[in-house]
């Protein structure tokens, strides 16, 4: 707005330089060129109601070009002719005798001057409209490509792990014959698994108490694999139970948990869950033991570098994201802002 | 049929996958199952005590692999492996398994590997591969990580980052780690193909080293170079080992 108003300051200059090769006085056109400007400068800014009327998008250009001509000459009418009224008024005073009649002889020029300065107003608009319009379309790119990536993570995430299917599966089988209310127990425990991580599978955010409603029916289904080589503690605190996270966010981190983990131990252990409020951020970890025989793996492993980067796009550096073997036991910890504690856009 | 028996061990870690084995062979009283294993340390162990004639062997275990599990029996049984993952499929018949069961499998699936297992019993030719060669098909997921090494009946997992240097002895390698050194059934030249280069190199016709425990290279008055390690150890050093050595640490430096 200020670089506007500063942008009339030469079309005064330019309308009292005219006035004075007209053989003006100095104050008289001072006293005529600085109302007008400012008048001009409010009166002009009513083509951003056009500018936005008529996007230049929608291709109706000859419509467009008389309702800018049209726009133009009313605008600048009204401009001229509320010069020569403060001509006439000023004209009356003792000090501006004849200004009237200079004003009024002026007229054409005016009339002309108001159209070119309202074409150039309006010309500034559309550029400024165009300039913000580009912008808003980067932001709005940057943003579906991260909707775009997360949606592929998600999608990979929701993909079954085919092993693991085929491992319960064969658990079943032996089941059919050993115990088959637990054959039962295990194809319901299944289903819950599949039918909920189908639907976190379409979601973006899921409550934490959501998620880990499916981390459950999925660690009983190795439970019963797995036996006793497998105990789960959970260590969710219901302040934090309500909070939005990414949907499948841990599942991939508990299933890693289980195939780096666990299923490497003959002796087993125990997959840990904790989840609080830490004021207004959420602190997750997930820990399992692994075998010391097997040697470390440096650096991510791909399903880690997932769960990382959904969360580097959703928060950038609002988030931490830890992952290590200390003492035989692996724990990965995130921390990233409480959802729910934040204004939604 | 005859009424010969066969003897086997199931080695699977988890017990239901044990459990739907042993179901389907409850059907086949020729089939005696002598040991029922939960992981690979087990499986050697068993089989070193029973010789068994069948092996139904899970591959993802705790502790040893199932191909890491073959790559210690002597002598090799005829072996089925059963197990989710078909990407080993390839591997599993170039450790000459007789087959490789599917979970979950029916019993017409398992009747068929059974008869080729014991038709393999009843030709009774020593069909396994060597362990040398095993420990070549067998994990061809190269580099290696670690070593699996059998001292009587006690299995030792070596992670390579142990291990200082290695030393040929005929048809063995002495495998000198800081604490212990083991022997292994494999000729040097079988392990220097395994082994990442940018780790080890063959300085001699007898002896790799692990290249970050090199300290430094020291010429003999009888002008040969000789490589002495970080704790000490000297070790000669070919011509042509020179030659690589020198390739090695030139390209290290720049």
């Amino acid at each position: 707005m200020g670089t506007y108003l500063l942008g009339w300051v030469p079309i005064g200059a330019l309308l009292v330089f005219v006035a004075l090769t007209q053989h003006w006085g100095l104050l008289e056109a001072l006293v005529l060129a600085v109302p007008m400007c400012v008048g001009g400068a409010f009166l002009f800014l009513s083509s951003w109601y056009l500018c936005r009327a008529l996007p230049l998008s929608s291709a109706r250009f000859t419509s467009h070009w008389l309702a800018w001509i049209i726009a133009a000459v009313i605008m600048s009418t009204l401009w001229a002719w509320s010069a020569l009224l403060l001509a006439w008024i000023l004209g009356h005073t003792s000090f501006f005798p004849g200004l009237f009649s200079r004003a009024h002889a002026a007229l054409p020029t005016l009339m002309g001057m108001g159209i070119i300065l309202y074409l150039a107003t309006l010309t500034l608009h559309y550029l400024l409209d165009a300039v913000e319009r580009g912008k808003g379309a980067e932001a709005r790119e940057a943003e579906f490509r991260i909707l775009a990536q997360d949606a592929e993570l998600r999608a990979l995430r929701a993909q079954l792990n085919p092993h693991f299917l085929f491992n319960s599966l064969n658990s079943i089988s032996a089941l059919t014959t050993i115990d088959p209310a637990k054959a039962r127990t295990m194809c319901i425990l299944l289903s819950d698994f599949l039918r909920g991580s189908l639907r976190l599978g379409e979601k973006r955010l899921v409550s934490l108490a959501e998620e880990v409603e499916l981390l459950k029916a999925y660690l009983s289904i190795e439970q019963i694999r797995f036996g006793s080589r497998l105990q789960v503690a959970w260590e969710i605190d219901p302040a934090a139970a309500g909070e939005e996270i990414p949907a499948l966010l841990l599942q991939p981190l508990v299933e890693n948990a289980i195939k780096h983990g666990i299923a490497g131990l003959t002796e087993g252990g125990v997959v840990r869950v904790a989840a609080r409020r830490e004021g207004h951020a959420l602190e997750i970890r997930v820990e399992n033991p692994v075998d010391e025989d097997t040697p470390v793996v440096h650096g991510l492993g791909l399903g880690l570098r997932q769960v990382r980067s959904r969360l580097q796009m959703r928060f950038g550096d609002r988030m931490k994201f830890e992952a290590g073997v200390v003492d035989g036991v692996h724990r990965v910890q995130m921390v990233f802002p409480a959802q729910n504690s934040e204004a939604k856009p | 049929m005859s009424d010969k028996t066969y003897t086997a061990i199931i080695v699977d870690d988890e017990d239901l996958a044990r459990a739907i084995v042993q179901e389907h062979l409850g059907a086949h009283p020729e089939i005696q199952v002598v040991a029922s294993c939960a992981n690979g340390f087990e499986a050697v162990k068993a089989a070193g005590e029973f010789k068994p004639d069948l092996l139904f062997l899970d591959i993802q275990m705790p502790k040893l692999t199932g191909f890491e599990v073959l790559e210690l029996l002597d002598p090799q049984p005829t072996v089925v492996f059963i197990t989710a993952y078909d990407q080993h499929a390839l591997k599993a018949f170039e450790v000459h398994a007789v087959d490789y069961l599917l979970k979950p499998f029916n019993a017409e699936r398992f009747e068929e590997a059974l008869v080729r297992a014991k038709a393999r019993c009843d030709q009774g030719s020593p069909s396994g591969p060597q362990p040398a060669e095993l420990s070549d098909a067998a994990r061809s997921d190269w580099p290696l990580d670690r070593l699996v090494v059998k001292d009587g009946t006690k299995v030792t997992l070596i992670p390579l980052a142990k291990l200082d240097y290695v030393q040929a002895q005929d048809d063995y390698v002495l495998l000198k780690t800081p604490e212990k050194s083991h022997l292994k059934q494999q000729t040097i030249s079988s392990l220097e193909t395994r082994l990442d280069p940018n780790r080890f190199l063959r300085i001699h016709r007898s002896f790799i080293i692990q290249l970050d425990r090199l300290n430094r290279l020291e010429q003999t008055p009888s002008e040969s170079w000789v490589a002495v390690l970080a704790d000490g150890t000297r070790l000669p050093v070919s011509k042509s080992g020179y030659a690589r050595l020198k390739t090695v640490l030139e390209k290290g430096s720049v």
